[in-house]
């Protein structure tokens, strides 16, 4: 566990970076620090390593006050990854990931053979092992910058806004895979961002800072959400978020679904079933899932407008297509993005499972609600 | 006659290029290892920069001839001896490359220095390890000023008799001969061309990290 014990840090030129700061970050669980620029959430991070020393209170790791140990033994023992990577130039992708096991005498062999490993861990192909970083993307390099920070399987984590130097895509990507990574090593981790969504879709806990360096908030993501402390909360977390708050409530069994009735590319519309009146949906407007060979669906088809086949063309792929297991949030999206109101569910293994309209999931959300009053 | 000349020479000759090649190599390689403590200490501090570039730059405006005089007096070596001649260039060598160094290892990206000291490197692992292995580029680059002109300085020391191709330039201006002068040339821009090619292809050697620029 990270502690901070009414920390404050002041500039010679007075200047309040931050101000009587108290929370903790728990064991292996994520801490984001979110909040405007110059609201003191990177000075605070710092702190934590010692790369910035608090004028005052204490910062401590498991206990232990960081100012009562060497400033490198203590930074060896915490991982760090920062936004633009900061790869060592003149090393080749494996050599930056073993970098530090060498500096502390690992043989050559064994930091390599260990450094492999973790590239494949935070999904780089093996074939990048002997380039240098300039010869890789900016979502490679942060890859990479991952990697060199575990590389001695430090207890502790530190990001400085690790994915907001790539495109928007790549960004998503790199966070899905920390996140599969993470629920796999369980590192106490610090992060800094300025971006809310993403503090809100990493975090186990957000800790929501102000402009003076204070802190406003701390909660997980979902009580963030439904809770906002204060006016600079709630704008500070945004708008839509009632909606967002969506995110975090899962989807259960008791969400009805829909049949749908199914084609495949290359089949003639006359063939396919009529509607079915008992369950009041499949083809009843005219519209049908599109499916692949593996009964994954691709889209709706309109089966009135076709001709004599459906071809890849008709299909409308606008719709979403929602996990069983995911949250209200992609279960209403996918209802909202559809061109029949019918948003599709697919299970795990990709399968059509059904439709769900937009009513069926705020049903099933005002029952939740009267669950949470009731407990 | 042009032929008789280099046959009774030939030997000393040699002689000669190699003694220059040796008072211009030797003094650059000194004086780098100089220049990286001081280069850094400078880089260190907004404060320190200037005063450290500036004082080493003034050293490089003290006249050779006069350094070569002096310097016996303050290391009580003869005034013969090729140790003052390395000692004045490698005073030389530091003047030129402080600047360099320091320039140099400014260069190092921000992120990388910030990066090696979270992950805690000691400032000297650091030095060692990524900011001067970085900084190669930019110090090869200063090397191969110094080295060139130090093989231009060093014919100076002809002054003092001390042996090497500008002993040649001496020579043929008391024997009133364009040959020894004219070969005492082009010796010394060979040997410059060589050097420069030289400290060139080391740089490339140890960087080969760096993105080649593509020439048609």
């Amino acid at each position: 566990m990270i502690t901070f014990e009414h920390v404050s840090k002041v500039y010679p030129d007075g200047t309040h970076a931050v101000h009587d700061l108290t929370f903790d970050a728990p064991s292996g669980r994520l801490t984001v620090l979110v909040g405007p620029s110059g609201c003191g959430k990177t000075t605070s991070m710092r702190m934590i390593n010692r790369l910035i020393d608090p004028t005052e209170g204490v910062v401590s790791l498991d206990g232990e006050d960081t100012r009562s140990v060497d400033a490198i033994d203590l930074r060896r023992k915490i991982g760090y990854v920062i936004q633009s990577a900061g790869l060592f130039p003149h090393r080749t992708v494996v050599d930056n990931v073993a970098a530090l096991p060498r500096l502390l005498g690992a043989g050559k062999k064994e930091a390599r053979a260990d450094a492999l490993a973790l590239l494949e861990k935070v999904g780089l192909d093996e074939r990048y092992a002997l380039r240098y970083p300039y010869q890789l993307s900016g979502g490679q390099q942060q890859r990479v910058g991952v990697a060199r920070a575990l590389a001695t399987d430090p207890p502790f984590l530190l990001m400085d806004e690790p994915f907001s130097a790539v495109d928007p895509v790549v960004r998503t990507q790199l966070q899905d895979s920390f996140l599969q990574l993470q629920r796999d090593i369980g590192k106490t981790i610090v992060m800094v961002t300025h971006d809310i969504d993403e503090a809100l879709k990493l975090g186990d806990r957000v800790a929501v800072f102000r402009e003076g360096g204070t802190l406003a908030q701390v909660a997980t993501p979902a009580e963030l959400l439904a809770h906002p402390a204060d006016p600079f909360v709630a704008d500070f977390v945004g708008a839509s978020r009632g909606y967002r708050a969506l995110g975090f409530v899962e989807a259960t069994a008791t969400v009805r679904l829909a049949e749908e009735v199914t084609v495949r590319v290359g089949a003639r519309p006359a063939d396919v079933g009529g509607a079915d009146p008992s369950t009041g949906s499949g083809q009843r407007d005219g519209w049908s899932v599109v499916v692949d060979d593996d009964g994954a669906p691709l889209g709706w088809v309109d089966l009135k407008a076709t001709g004599e086949v459906v071809e890849e063309r008709h299909i409308d792929f606008s719709g979403t297509v929602a996990r069983a297991d995911g949250s209200l949030r992609d279960l209403l999206d996918a209802a909202l993005s559809s061109p029949t109101g019918r948003g599709l569910v697919a299970g795990p293994d990709g399968r059509l499972r059904g439709s769900v309209v937009a009513d069926e999931v705020l049903r099933h959300l005002g029952r939740g609600r009267e669950a949470e009053v009731a407990s | 006659m042009i032929g008789d000349w280099f046959a009774s020479n030939a030997a000393r000759i040699g002689e000669l290029t190699a003694w220059h090649a040796a008072l211009s190599v030797i003094p650059t390689v000194l004086g780098l290892v100089i220049a990286v403590p001081l280069a850094w200490w400078a880089s260190r501090s907004a404060r320190i920069y200037p005063l450290v570039v500036g004082a080493s730059g003034l050293l490089y405006t003290v006249p050779s001839i006069a350094l070569f005089v002096l310097l016996p007096q303050v290391l009580g070596t003869k005034i013969l001896d090729p140790l003052n001649v390395v000692v004045a260039l490698t005073l030389y060598s530091v003047a030129l490359l402080v600047r360099v160094v320091a320039d140099g290892l400014a260069s190092v990206p921000h992120d990388t220095v910030q990066a090696a000291t979270a992950m805690g490197y000691r400032p000297w692992q650091r030095l060692l390890l990524v900011e001067l292995p970085v900084a190669v580029p930019a110090i090869g680059g200063g090397l191969r000023v110094a080295v060139v002109s130090n093989v231009s300085i060093v014919t100076m020391a002809a002054l003092l008799g001390i042996p090497q191709l500008g002993s040649l330039f001496t020579e043929g201006f008391s024997l009133r001969l364009t040959l020894p002068i004219v070969v005492g040339i082009l010796l010394c821009l060979v040997l410059s061309v060589v050097l420069d090619v030289l400290v060139h292809a080391g740089t490339r050697a140890l960087t080969p990290w760096q993105q080649k620029l593509e020439t048609a």
